[in-house]
């Protein structure tokens, strides 16, 4: 039973992850909270259902690639469109954020007019059969969201720390004017983050889907990864990870041992406790230029 | 051809005019030194050439060509800046902070020589490699600057101010680098309040006032002249 409990947690921590490292990513090269980044995952996920509901017959697989690619397309334009034209015009952060927060309630809305409220789902659907290991059961979808998301977070890892693409995202997060004077191309490099941020949100939104529902409102989960990027040490890709696998666990354990109303509470008060022990999270480097 | 060529530079900060129609050459293989006090617009010209900054006005060529508008295209055409106050990647280790210098170039092989020989000219940084730049020493900090610049294999490099702050024993060591650098091949501009160690070193200096160049001439006579220290360099 703990072991099952254990490997849900774990499997809705890597959909936070999913999340968590974009809003990271961001946070890290641009010093703001992408707050449009759960309606991402929202869009990828409706974009997955309309074309393989619209399409019939075409295979699952394919449709959810093109959710994908549609999220990562939205990310992108966020940035060319709004994002962009305000740090060129070297605002206060502060107006991304309310870019960001404007974005993400007409996504909100727009998807209400279009789709309405109700709950949708995948046509669809993994069988519900359950893999059996000693005496535990563990559920099919568990165990495939667990391994796809394990899959792309170790690539991801790999492109920011093995990579010259990832070598030049991290100059620009520690030093934005140097990296313009050595030659990075910081607007592409921000650019191809939106993107990558992107698709993993559509690949969050659409795992999301398929184990709850597909609704206007389900980017409020970009919330919860929030939280997550902040236990983990906000602008830390690893810190991300861990924090959002945590909170999934906490979370899960939570809903079958405590109870299920007081899970966002216990969300909410790990992380208040956490910023009053650890205000630079779980992973926060926090390297002061000594000279 | 003069490597670098800038000829009535005009810019300004909203309605601050920082430069007000500024000339100079560099030649390939001289150390050229841009001197003045603070506000005479040194950092300014430097801005404008790497295209960090447009200019409202006057023309830069590098090459014979003007300098490209983006700072990417700025380096890959073979003009870096170390720039002022350093300005390392603190949460990158310095191994990280020299392959960002070499972020642009595709030949492997190369490459690595120019880490080898980075790492031959200050043995600090192989030894302090895996470490975060942000630990090191201010003097240690400008070696990784001006390796980090080498990294690039630029034609020219320009120095902002590679002085500042840096302790008396550093600061030599520092002219030393710089000369050992030009040595080696590369040509050089040197942006200095240090005046009379920058002249010492120096083919041609310029030296800046309010925007403009007051006066010019080889780096060797303008120390010998006690008229100029005396009028513009403040000793």
């Amino acid at each position: 039973m703990f072991l099952q409990q254990l490997v849900t947690g774990i499997s809705v921590g890597g959909i936070y992850a999913l999340l968590a490292t974009g809003y990271s990513l961001i946070y890290s090269l641009l010093d703001f909270s992408n707050w449009a980044h759960g309606e991402v995952a929202m869009i990828g996920a409706y974009v997955a259902l309309v074309v393989s509901s619209s399409l019939g017959g075409m295979p699952f697989v394919l449709a959810s690639m093109i959710g994908i690619a549609g999220a990562a397309i939205v990310s992108y334009l966020n940035e060319r469109i709004a994002y962009r034209r305000i740090r060129h015009n070297n605002s206060p952060n502060m107006f991304l954020m309310i870019a960001a927060m404007g974005l993400s309630t007409v996504y909100q809305q727009a998807a209400n007019l279009i789709f309405t409220g109700k709950y949708r789902q995948f046509d669809f659907r993994l069988p519900v059969s359950t893999v059996q290991i000693g005496n535990t059961y563990l559920g099919v979808l568990d165990l495939a969201s667990l391994v796809i998301t394990a899959v792309i977070l170790v690539g991801l890892i790999f492109l920011i720390n093995k990579t010259q693409f990832g070598l030049n995202v991290r100059a620009i997060a520690s030093n934005p004017y140097a990296a313009k004077v050595l030659g990075v191309k910081v607007d592409r490099s921000v650019a191809s983050v939106f993107l990558l941020a992107g698709g993993l949100a559509g690949v969050a939104g659409i795992l999301y889907g398929m184990k709850y529902n597909i609704f206007p409102t389900m980017g409020n989960v970009g919330l919860k990864a929030f939280i997550a990027s902040v236990i983990g040490g906000l602008g830390s890709v690893p810190g991300a990870i861990v924090g959002a696998i945590v909170l999934g666990v906490i979370e899960t354990l939570v809903s079958a041992y405590v109870s299920s109303s007081l899970r966002d509470f216990f969300s909410f008060a790990l992380l208040i406790v956490l910023l009053l022990v650890k205000p630079s999270g779980l992973f926060g480097v926090d390297v002061q230029d000594k000279a | 051809m003069a490597l670098l060529e800038v000829k009535d530079l005009t810019a300004a900060y909203g309605g601050i005019q920082a430069l007000k129609g500024v000339s100079l050459k560099v030649e390939e293989g001289q150390i050229v030194a841009v001197l003045g006090a603070n506000g005479a617009g040194k950092s300014t010209l430097l801005k404008c050439i790497s295209s960090v900054m447009k200019p409202t006005g006057g023309t830069i060529e590098f090459l014979g060509k003007p300098v490209p508008q983006k700072p990417s295209d700025v380096v890959a055409s073979g003009l870096v800046q170390v720039p002022e106050a350093r300005q390392i990647f603190a949460k990158l280790t310095v191994y990280e902070n020299l392959r960002v210098g070499s972020g642009l170039r595709k030949d492997k092989e190369g490459i690595q020589k120019d880490l080898e020989r980075v790492y031959a000219m200050f043995p600090r940084l192989k030894e302090r490699e895996k470490q975060y730049g942000g630990l090191l020493s201010g003097g240690e900090q400008q070696m990784l600057a001006i390796g980090r610049g080498i990294m690039a294999r630029p034609k020219l490099m320009m120095f902002d101010e590679p002085s500042l702050g840096l302790a008396p024993v550093i600061v030599n060591q520092v002219f030393e680098i710089v000369k050992e650098i030009n040595k080696e091949g590369m040509s050089i501009m040197l942006i200095e309040q240090n005046a009379k160690k920058a002249l010492g070193i120096c083919d041609q200096a310029y030296i800046m006032q309010v925007g403009l160049v007051a006066i010019s001439g080889a780096g060797k006579d303008l120390l010998a002249d006690d008229s100029v220290t005396a009028a513009y360099l403040g000793e």
